[in-house]
C-alpha cells in the first residue's frame, strides 16, 4: 500500500496515524508539497486530478478523500475501529467524518497561511476554525456524560482519527486551544494510545515513560 | 471570584478536567498559570513561564510529584523548586531555581486558586456539581445582562428555559473573555445535563452578540 | 527602531529558484518590500516607499537590506565544494523574535524532549562542555566541540551516534551548522538557518543546507529538516516574552547556555536589538 505523503501535511497524517495504529506498514513515497508544489505536476495530477494529497494506492485503488482511506486500512485489518454498527454510534462516525471536512477548511486554512503563507482570509479561517472547535468540545462534553471518552463511542474509531490531527495543529495557525478542556482530555487519550505516533507539531508525551535516572558520566 | 482584603480564590477549572499526572493552562488576575496534578493526585499552581527560556510550562509533563518544561526537561516540585536540571545531571539545582507558585484548594470539584493571601476559604457549593467549563468572549456584565441576573459570592443562578436552573462561576480571562464554570443540581438526570450543557452554548452566543453590538452595560 | 544596527545587515527576502516577474509581497523590519525577477531575469528589491533595495544572490536566496551593508555577505566556503548537494529547505513562518529562533537553532539541550528519537533522547540528555569564542577578527560567535548522542542524526544516518557539532553567528539572524557527515567522515555537513525579520516578533525562516549525501531523495532532505524545525516552531511560538531578553536577570542560563550567553552579549554590544527586549518588563 503506497502513500503519497507530505510529512507536514495533517491530511496525510491521519492515514499515517491510522495505519500505525492497526499495525499496516505503508510505502510511503515523499511529495514535495512545499516549496517544490509537486501535487501539482504531472505525475501526481494523473493519480488525482484535484491535485491533493494525500492519495493512497494499491493494486488499482487510487484513493484521494482520507476518510476513505481510514476506512479502508481500519476494514482490512482493524475493524473495531469501524465501531460496533449500532445505529447511533454509526451515525455519529459518520456526523464527525463529514465534519471533519470543516476542521480541514477553517484550521487547516488558517495552518496553511500562518506557516506556509499560503493566501486566505485568515481572520475568517480562525473565525470559522474557532466556531469548528466549540462543536467538537459541545459533543465532547456530551460524549462524557454519557461515559464515552472518544467522539462515537467509549473506544476510538475512524471519526476520532479524521477529527484529530487538525484540531491537534490548532495553534499552528494561530488558534490557541487553551479555553477547551474536553478536547484536551479527548487529546491525550488519543495521543496515549498503543502504537500512537507523532507529526511535527505534536510533542512526544515524555510522561508515559518513567524518568531516567541517570548517573553523572554514565550515558 | 470571592475577595477579603488580602487576597481572593478564583476559580480556574474543575477537578474532572485535570487528571493525575497532567497540566494544564489557566488563568487568574494575576496572570497566566500551569495547573497541574501530580501522579498522587495533588494540584498545583505555578507561573506558566520556565524561568530558563521563558517556554510556556502548561506545555510541559508531569512525571511523578513533578511538572517539567517540554523544551529542556527541567523539572518543578510543587513548592516550586528546580529538582532536575537534564542537561546537568549531575548538578543538584540552586535554590534560586525556581517558579513562583500559588495556593490551591480543591473543593466541590472546583479547583481554586488564591491571588495574595486569601483570609477564608473558596466558598463551598452545596448541593450542586460542576458540569463542565466552557470560555465565552464577553465579559461580566454581557453574561449577566444575557442571563438576566446578577453574580454573587456563591456565582450567578440562572434560570435557563427548557431547562432547570443552572449554578455558574464567572471568572474574567482579561481581554473581554470570561471562563464560565457551570454548576447543576447534583441530583440531575443525563437528559437534564445534556440540556444544561447545550443550555449554556445558547447562552454564551446570546452574550457574545451582546458584547459584539456593544449593547452589554 | 530604525536606528538599529541590524539595518544595515543583509536579509534572507525568498528563494531565487521561486522568483518570478510577478514578485513577492513580502515585508523587511516593519517595511513593505516586493522580491521579483527583472526583464534580465535578475533579483530586484523593491521597497514600499519606491526605493530600489541592495541585492545579492547567494546560497539559493535573495539578500537584501534596508540600510547599507558595510560588507558583503559573510562566506560559507563549504558551499561551493564539489560533490555537495544544496538544499532549499522553503520558508517557514514563526510568530516570534527572529532572535528567538535564531538561539533556538544553536541550543542542543532541547533535542530529546522537542526532537525525540531523532536528534536526541533520554536518558542521553547530558550536554558536555563545549568551547564557545567570538571571533574578534570575523566577529562571529563560535561554539566548537559540541558533541551529542543523537539516535538519528540525518536522513542519511542508520543508527545512533555521537554527533558532533560547530555553530557559528556571521550575522544577527543567520546561523551556520557544521555537523558530522556520516557518509564522509572527514567533512563538515552545513545546515543553516536564514531567518528574515518581518516584525520584531514574526519572522520568515529560511532552512539551507550543502550536504554530502549521494543517496537520499531530494524530497527526503527537504522533509527531513521541514521536520525538525516544524517541531522547533511550537516551542518557539510559546515563549514568553515573544521577544528575546537581552537583560541577564530575565532567563537563567547554564553551562549548556553557553553559546546563547555569547550571542546574546554579541547582539549587545553591536546594538543588534531588532527583535530584542533590553529591560525586563
Amino acid at each position: 500500500m503506497k502513500l503519497y505523503d507530505y510529512v507536514l501535511s495533517p491530511s496525510c497524517y491521519k492515514v499515517r496515524l491510522m495505519a500505525a495504529l492497526a499495525g499496516v506498514k505503508l510505502e510511503i513515497r515523499p511529495v514535495d508539497f512545499h516549496p517544490g508544489a509537486e501535487h501539482r505536476g504531472t505525475e501526481l495530477l494523473a493519480l488525482n486530478p484535484a491535485g491533493s494529497i494525500p492519495i493512497l494506492e494499491e493494486g488499482d485503488l487510487i484513493l484521494t478523500e482520507s476518510a476513505a482511506m481510514l476506512a479502508y486500512l481500519a476494514a482490512k485489518a482493524a475493524p473495531e475501529w469501524l465501531g460496533s454498527g449500532a445505529p447511533e454510534e454509526a451515525a455519529r462516525i459518520q456526523q464527525w467524518l463529514s465534519f471533519a471536512h470543516r476542521l480541514t477548511a477553517s484550521l487547516g486554512g488558517a495552518r496553511l497561511h500562518e506557516m506556509l503563507l499560503r493566501p486566505g482570509d485568515i481572520g475568517a479561517l480562525q473565525a470559522q476554525g474557532i466556531a469548528a472547535l466549540r462543536e467538537l468540545e459541545a459533543g465532547l462534553v456530551e460524549q462524557g456524560l454519557r461515559g464515552m471518552r472518544f467522539l462515537a463511542s467509549d473506544q476510538p474509531t475512524v471519526a476520532d482519527i479524521a477529527c484529530f490531527p487538525y484540531v491537534a495543529l490548532a495553534p499552528d495557525g494561530g488558534i490557541p486551544l487553551d479555553p477547551y478542556p474536553a478536547i484536551r482530555l479527548w487529546s491525550r487519550a488519543i495521543r496515549g494510545l498503543d502504537n500512537f505516533i507523532e507529526m511535527p507539531g505534536i510533542h512526544r508525551l515524555h510522561e508515559l515513560r518513567p524518568e531516567p535516572h541517570v548517573e553523572p558520566g554514565e550515558v | 471570584m470571592l475577595s477579603d482584603k488580602t487576597g481572593s480564590w478564583t476559580p480556574v477549572a474543575l477537578s474532572a478536567d485535570l487528571p493525575a499526572g497532567t497540566v494544564m493552562p489557566a488563568r487568574t488576575p494575576a496572570g497566566r498559570i500551569a495547573l497541574w496534578r501530580s501522579q498522587s493526585g495533588r494540584a498545583a499552581a505555578s507561573a506558566d513561564r520556565c524561568p530558563h527560556r521563558g517556554m510556556r510550562l502548561s506545555h510541559g509533563f508531569v512525571r511523578g510529584e513533578a511538572l517539567s518544561c517540554i523544551y529542556h526537561g527541567w523539572s518543578y516540585a510543587r513548592t516550586g523548586n528546580c529538582l532536575r536540571i537534564p542537561a546537568h545531571p549531575g548538578l543538584a539545582p540552586p535554590e534560586t531555581i525556581r517558579v513562583e507558585t500559588h495556593e490551591v484548594e480543591e473543593c466541590g470539584g472546583v479547583i481554586w486558586v488564591a491571588v495574595g493571601v486569601p483570609t477564608a476559604q473558596p466558598p463551598g457549593l452545596e448541593g450542586v456539581a460542576p458540569l463542565r467549563s466552557l470560555t465565552a468572549h464577553a465579559a461580566v456584565a454581557a453574561i449577566e445582562t444575557a442571563a438576566g441576573a446578577k453574580a454573587g459570592a456563591g456565582g450567578l443562578v440562572w434560570q435557563a428555559q427548557d431547562a432547570q436552573q443552572i449554578r455558574l462561576l464567572l471568572a474574567p480571562q482579561g481581554d473581554e473573555q470570561t471562563l464560565i464554570h457551570v454548576l447543576l443540581d447534583d441530583n440531575s438526570s443525563l437528559s437534564q445535563r445534556i440540556a444544561a450543557s447545550r443550555a449554556v452554548e445558547r447562552l454564551r452566543r446570546t452574550a457574545e452578540d451582546l458584547q459584539t453590538k456593544g449593547i452589554a452595560p | 527602531m530604525m536606528q538599529d544596527a541590524m539595518v544595515d545587515e543583509w536579509y534572507p527576502v525568498g528563494l531565487f529558484s521561486q522568483l518570478d516577474v510577478n514578485g513577492r509581497k513580502t515585508a523587511l523590519m516593519g517595511e513593505p518590500i516586493e522580491v521579483a525577477l527583472d526583464a534580465e531575469d535578475r533579483a530586484k528589491v523593491t521597497c514600499g516607499d519606491g526605493r530600489t533595495l541592495p541585492v545579492c544572490v547567494r546560497y539559493g536566496h535573495v539578500w537584501s537590506s534596508l540600510g547599507k551593508p558595510q560588507k558583503d555577505l559573510f562566506a560559507i566556503p563549504e558551499a561551493d565544494q564539489p560533490g555537495r548537494r544544496l538544499v532549499d529547505v522553503g520558508v517557514i513562518r514563526v510568530r516570534c523574535s527572529p532572535l528567538r529562533a535564531v538561539e533556538n537553532f544553536l541550543d542542543i539541550a532541547h533535542f530529546p524532549f522537542v526532537h525525540t528519537d531523532i536528534l536526541g533522547a533520554e536518558p542521553h540528555t547530558e550536554v558536555e562542555d563545549y568551547k564557545v569564542e567570538i571571533r574578534q577578527q570575523e566577529d562571529e560567535v563560535w561554539a566548537t566541540q559540541v558533541k551529542f548522542y543523537q539516535p538519528k542524526a540525518a536522513k542519511s544516518a542508520s543508527g545512533g551516534i555521537t554527533t558532533e557539532y560547530m555553530y557559528r553567528v556571521p550575522a544577527p539572524t543567520c546561523s551556520v551548522l557544521y555537523k558530522t557527515c556520516p557518509p564522509r567522515p572527514c567533512e563538515w555537513d552545513v545546515i543553516t538557518l536564514f531567518v528574515q525579520p518581518l516584525a520584531e516578533d514574526l519572522c520568515d525562516v529560511w532552512p539551507w543546507m550543502a550536504l554530502f549525501d549521494d543517496v537520499t531523495p531530494m524530497t527526503d532532505l527537504i522533509h527531513f529538516q521541514q521536520t525538525i524545525f516544524l517541531q522547533d516552531r511550537s516551542i518557539l511560538e510559546n515563549q514568553i516574552p515573544r521577544l528575546l531578553p537581552l537583560d541577564p536577570g530575565m532567563e537563567i542560563p547554564t553551562r549548556a547556555d553557553l553559546t546563547s550567553v555569547a550571542y546574546r552579549r554579541w547582539l549587545k554590544r553591536h546594538n543588534y536589538t531588532y527583535g530584542a527586549q533590553l529591560v525586563a518588563q
